[in-house]
């Protein structure tokens, strides 16, 4: 009796036809996934994207060359020279970050005595090119720039729970 | 359809210059004419079905697939080709080099040449030879060389694994379609494409819809299908290019325009399949009923639907079923579809003699 | 023999000893910032405060002496809170901003306070800022930061001799500066900033370049002078950002010189990284093989008579040898080592050697100084004498030069003729000499380098033997050298033969006697005198000697290569590479190898084993490495009639005594800050510095 229920389920390509009719009925459903790069996804205000050097209100850059996040960054993407500005204040002469390395833990960020280093909402950076990845100072800074608002008000959302 | 573009190529000539051009080159123009008009439109066809093939399984997961070249992403194949062509062509350093580019060139012209004697009507094939059918599955047939020359020029193992699980695999389920194929042709009598669909006609004017397909020859239709996904590499038989053990089969060395020659091949072997099961078991051009107002509607319309109509149950099977086993496909070809296919010659054939029904 | 219970183990200590010393001797670490070895107790940190039994309070244990029967405890509650008490005190005016301190990641106040902090304040009032003070070119001050740990105060003081820093004012207003804020105007400057335990005093040229953890340490030794410091190198990359000294107490104790120190930021500027050939009287830059083929094409069928070798003051025995070995092997017995032209013996090692050792200094009851300048040719050692001068009351006399050593001399005399006078055992000092148990007589290269250099070696000699400063256990006479190639080159017998010294070899090479002079980095002498000669220069830097060169080819500085080096003393010590040499550059002895196959008289050695295999084969005393050795007294100097005129120090400039510190520009700045001060006053504007 298996043996014919078997052979006849099998002959008669039940399943098979269960299988279309259970993916015709998913066919007509509405969309899980939203219409990307036309409709975004909310992100947390933790959200770890692209870096971003900031500034204070005055124009001044926040960085003043401490190192730790060159220290903490456990996939050794930063590289920072340092020297006495003209005014003897401690800045970077060079800030870069390899994007390559990257793997946007967040740590560099949770270093920072200054909020200066942090990572973004921008998840969309893709380039044309690996040369392109390597960010320097002036890149992070012009991120800053145009981030600024999104960031600040990221900080704000989180204090409270730091 | 050669005798009316070399027609209108006379006309034309007259009109235009005042000199009827000799009679071998009107033919010849005529047939290049009539070529672009089939491979062009079906070149585009491939694109979007590439497009369409996407956005079908998409929906079927409750995803939106291509949705940003073009308006609803219908560029997006369009793109793609143009990324692919803009990308460059490399040849691994121990390849065998002609074979290794002559073999995506094979495959993708063995693709397009069976479309010759596809008739979009009554009397609208580019060549309406009375082997057509013959002609299909010779084509289809010789596919295999193209997949097995890339495999072997490759060099790779994984190219030549999935080359040989191809070819083998395409090679057991022609078995099966060669004999469905002949129990059409004998209640046809006829190696015609034409005649094929015309012999539907008259189970139309019976009252049966669209064809073959709901008559005892149902059970052939199923088998055909079934054969016609392994015999075109699709789902749940895309073995040869299992990307979980092969990488990508015998495609696995090829980049940029070989790639998508292989590619583009790949959907237009689709397409003919949906065509060769439309002429065999639905009708070909004609309407799906025999109802007076649906013959206003031009024949290559119909015929044109019941492909994607085809198409769209390709790509369905391939967002619903997993893939098989090797041994489970092979196990299906020789030991289920060949003993049932070559009952079912016996049967038709006994039938048509016992009631003396063969045509004459 | 005090015994004392610490934590409950039983210790006994020597006499004199503190508590503290105690504690370290059982092994248990008291935190502190003010005490330091070296320097004298102040006990105003109140860091190491421990419980003592049967003590109303809490005792400072720096300053406590360790007597018989106390009971210590270190890890109460009580001493426990008093230390957070204490930490806490000293956050309150200590400002949070490690990050931008160049002592963070290295600073005490960072690491004790993570192990006593309590990790938070209470303290809501203003906080007291203080205004940046001027220390000199070497010294960047972020007073806010100060402790007042006075440890900088107490090392001016103590050990550099310039009593130039001090606290001024009380309790919450001390401030430590400069006396008139000039600049601590001392060869031994930079070493507060090591002792600094927190980020008020930081080195100036390091400033803000590079953090403790991103540096590869490598312990070697310094040749900006013959002591031979034993340092730490720190490198970034292939930079080299700082050196720092070691300790060895036989040596430079935990000191060394500012220039030590902080030349080496010349091992980046003006370097060559490339041989360069001359054509038509302009240096062409050139390969390997087309600078060699020009060696090649000037030495062969020159005959050996005609070719000379000068040694630099900075080379390695192993460079040194492979240049003997070559010019040896080319027929050329003219290699110089003695590039101030000093009248120096090579056949008697104890006529060259500084004899009672760096720490025959703390033993010393007298010292006759004989043309040197301490101060300025050995900086370290000179604190040595100042802390001897302190501490013992040692006697200090000088022939020579007057000069400010920082501490007080007997000055008997400017000429040779003083010395001549004592050989002859006239004199109250000959008298002390001998009547001291163990006297030293330091002669230095003023006093050598001279045309009578011979005869005066001779009269120091001899009144060494008359006054008997030379016993079996003792030997008082010194030679103070200036170079830390000269014991090393003297020890392969790098003297040109038949008494003639540089000068008589530059003379022959001016007459056109000599037509090939190779310069191993030797750039302190009359180069002009080389105009005519084909002069192949090895070196570092662009110095005085590429002028006149015609083939240049890039070597390796001290940092760059595995080396062996020879102190005054005699002491064999091991130089280790910690970056490479820049561009095209290469470690010299594989030069001069190199070089020996192209004018076909291979060397015969490949690797630096091999090579310094060679080396001890010859001259085995390299093998025996970090040990004073014992030379066996002889006879050695000229008889003759000493020339007038003062013995003067060879060194006017203590910044600008080599390649590598002229091509410095922290050297340079603390010359024009500190030695060329009354050239430039006209111009300086008040601002500068």
């Amino acid at each position: 009796m298996t043996f014919l229920h078997h052979t006849i389920r099998s002959f008669f390509l039940i399943e098979f036809v269960k299988a279309m009719w259970l993916t015709l009925k998913y066919f007509f459903r509405p969309k899980a996934t939203i219409n990307y790069p036309y409709e975004k996804g909310p992100l947390s205000p933790r959200f770890r994207g692209e870096h971003a050097l900031r500034r204070y209100p005055n124009g001044e850059e926040r960085c003043i060359a401490c190192k730790l996040c060159e220290a903490i960054c456990p996939a050794l993407a930063i590289t920072i020279e340092a020297e006495p500005r003209d005014d003897g204040s401690r800045r970077t002469t060079r800030y870069d970050i390899d994007m390559t390395k990257c793997i946007y833990c967040g740590y560099c960020q949770e270093a920072c005595p200054v909020d200066a280093i942090v990572e973004g909402p921008n998840f969309e950076f893709a380039t044309e090119n690996r040369e392109e990845l390597i960010y320097n100072k002036d890149k992070l800074l012009a991120n800053g720039e145009r981030w600024e608002r999104e960031i600040a008000a990221n900080i704000a959302a989180d204090a409270p729970y730091r | 359809m050669v005798d009316l573009f070399t027609g209108l190529v006379v006309a034309l000539s007259t009109w235009l210059f005042g000199v009827e051009p000799s009679a071998w080159l009107a033919h010849l123009i005529g047939i290049i004419v009539a070529i672009l008009v089939v491979t062009l439109p079906l070149l585009i066809a491939v694109a979007m079905s590439v497009y369409a093939d996407r956005k079908i399984w998409a929906a079927m997961q409750m995803r939106r697939g291509p949705n940003v070249v073009g308006p609803f992403g219908l560029l997006q194949s369009f793109a793609d080709g143009l990324k692919l062509f803009l990308k460059e062509t490399i040849v691994p350093a121990g390849a065998n080099k002609g074979i290794f580019l002559l073999a995506p060139m094979i495959t993708f012209t063995l693709a397009l040449i069976g479309w010759a004697v596809i008739p979009w009507d009554e009397n609208m094939a580019i060549a309406n030879i009375n082997v057509g059918v013959l002609y299909l599955f010779a084509i289809s047939s010789l596919g295999v060389y193209g997949i097995i020359m890339s495999g072997w020029a490759s060099n790779s193992r994984y190219a030549f694994l999935g080359a040989l699980r191809s070819s083998a695999q395409m090679v057991s389920y022609e078995v099966s379609i060669g004999f469905i194929i002949v129990t059409v042709l004998l209640c046809v009598g006829s190696l015609n494409l034409t005649d094929i669909v015309n012999k539907q006609k008259e189970l139309l004017e019976l009252g049966v819809p669209f064809g073959f397909v709901f008559t005892p020859l149902f059970p052939m239709f199923v088998v055909f299908f079934i054969s016609a996904l392994a015999e075109t590499n699709r789902p749940p038989f895309d073995l040869p290019e299992a990307e979980a053990e092969l990488v990508a089969g015998y495609q696995v060395e090829y980049s940029s325009m070989a790639f998508a020659l292989f590619f583009l091949g790949e959907y237009a072997n689709i397409l003919l399949m949906c065509a060769m099961t439309s002429l065999l078991f639905f009708g070909g051009w004609l309407p799906p009923i025999d109802w007076a107002p649906l013959y206003w509607i031009p024949g290559p319309l119909w015929l044109i639907l019941k492909i994607c109509f085809f198409f769209f149950v390709f790509a369905w099977v391939k967002a619903a079923v997993p893939r098989y086993r090797y041994d489970q496909l092979m196990r299906l070809g020789w030991k289920v579809f060949l003993p049932l296919s070559l009952a079912w010659v016996f049967l038709t054939a006994g039938t048509l003699v016992l009631f003396d029904w063969l045509p004459a | 023999m005090p015994t004392l219970t610490i934590d409950g183990n039983e210790v006994t200590v020597e006499n004199g000893t503190t508590v503290l010393q105690a504690c370290e001797v059982a092994g248990i670490e008291v935190p502190r910032f003010c005490y330091h070895e070296r320097l004298s107790i102040a006990g105003n940190c109140r860091m190491c405060l421990v419980e003592m039994e049967k003590a109303p309070k809490l005792v400072a244990s720096c300053a406590m002496p360790a007597g018989d029967g106390m009971v210590i405890h270190t890890n109460t509650e009580k001493v426990k809170k008093a230390r957070e008490g204490v930490m806490e005190f000293l956050l309150i005016n200590h400002p949070l901003d490690c990050p931008i301190c160049d002592q963070g990641g290295e600073c005490d106040l960072q690491d004790q306070s993570m192990a006593y902090g309590i990790g938070q304040q209470r303290y809501d009032e203003n906080r007291r800022s203080v205004r940046e003070k001027n220390m000199g070119p070497l010294i960047k001050t972020e007073m806010t930061r100060c402790i007042h740990c006075t440890r900088c105060v107490r090392f001016a003081e103590e050990v550099a001799g310039v009593p130039d820093l001090g606290a001024i004012n009380r309790g919450e207003n001390t401030e430590i500066m400069t006396y008139l804020e000039h600049s601590l105007a001392s060869e031994m400057s930079g070493n507060v900033v090591d002792l600094c335990p927190v980020g008020a005093l930081t080195s100036k040229p390091y400033a803000f370049s590079a953090r403790p953890w991103e540096l590869k340490h490598t312990e070697t030794i310094d040749v900006h002078d013959a002591v031979g410091s034993n340092i730490r190198i720190d490198v970034r990359g292939r930079e080299v950002m700082r050196a720092l000294p070691r300790v060895h107490e036989d040596v430079n104790e935990e000191w060394i010189s500012d220039k030590t120190r902080h030349a080496v930021d010349g091992l980046k500027y003006r370097r060559l990284d490339q041989p360069y050939v001359r054509v038509n009287g302009e240096l062409q830059p050139a390969s390997w093989q087309d600078a060699f083929a020009a060696i090649a094409a000037k030495t062969s069928g020159l005959s050996g008579e005609k070719m000379a070798a000068f040694v630099g003051d900075m080379q390695d025995m192993e460079s040194m040898y492979a240049l003997k070995q070559l010019m040896t092997s080319l027929g050329s017995k003219n290699i110089e080592c003695r590039q101030d032209g000093a009248n120096l013996d090579a056949s008697e090692r104890a006529s060259y050697l500084f004899n009672s050792g760096i720490a025959g200094i703390d033993e010393a009851d007298l010292i006759l100084l004989v043309g040197t300048n301490p101060r300025l040719e050995a900086a370290v050692l000179n604190a040595r004498i100042l802390e001897n001068v302190r501490a013992r009351g040692l006697k200090v006399a000088s022939i020579g030069a007057e000069a400010d050593l920082t501490y007080d001399v007997e000055h008997l005399g400017e000429d040779a003729s003083v010395l001549a006078e004592l050989a002859a055992g006239k004199g109250d000092i000959f008298k002390a000499l001998q009547a001291a148990e163990k006297p030293m007589l330091i002669v230095g290269q003023g006093a050598l380098a001279r045309e009578d250099g011979a005869v005066i070696l001779k009269l120091a000699r001899d009144l060494a033997d008359k006054a008997g400063m030379v016993s079996e256990h003792w030997n008082g006479f010194n030679v103070l050298h200036t170079a830390a190639a000269r014991v090393g080159g003297l020890d392969l017998g790098l003297v040109a033969e038949n008494g003639q010294n540089i000068n008589s070899l530059l003379g022959r090479a001016e007459a056109g006697e000599i037509e090939f002079v190779y310069l191993l980095g030797a750039d302190e002498f009359d180069v002009s005198k080389l105009k005519d000669s084909f002069v192949v220069y090895q070196g570092t830097h662009g110095d005085a000697a590429v002028s006149v060169a015609d083939v240049i080819l890039p070597g390796a500085a001290y940092t760059e290569k595995d080396g062996t080096y020879i102190n005054t003393e005699g002491r064999v010590q091991k130089a280790v590479k910690a970056n490479v040499p820049p561009g095209d550059a290469r470690e010299d002895w594989t030069i001069l190898r190199a070089l020996s196959e192209v004018v076909g008289h291979v060397l015969p050695f490949d690797t630096a084993a091999e090579l310094n295999e060679k080396l001890v084969n010859e001259l085995h005393l390299v093998d025996v490495v970090d040990v004073k050795p014992q030379a066996a007294w002889g006879d050695f100097g000229v008889e003759g009639d000493v020339a007038a005129g003062a013995l003067i120090s060879p060194v006017t400039d203590f910044y600008q005594t080599n390649p590598i510190a002229r091509a410095s520009k922290t050297m340079a700045a603390c010359s024009a800050e500190f030695v060329q001060v009354g050239v430039a006053l006209e111009e300086a504007t008040g601002t500068h510095g």
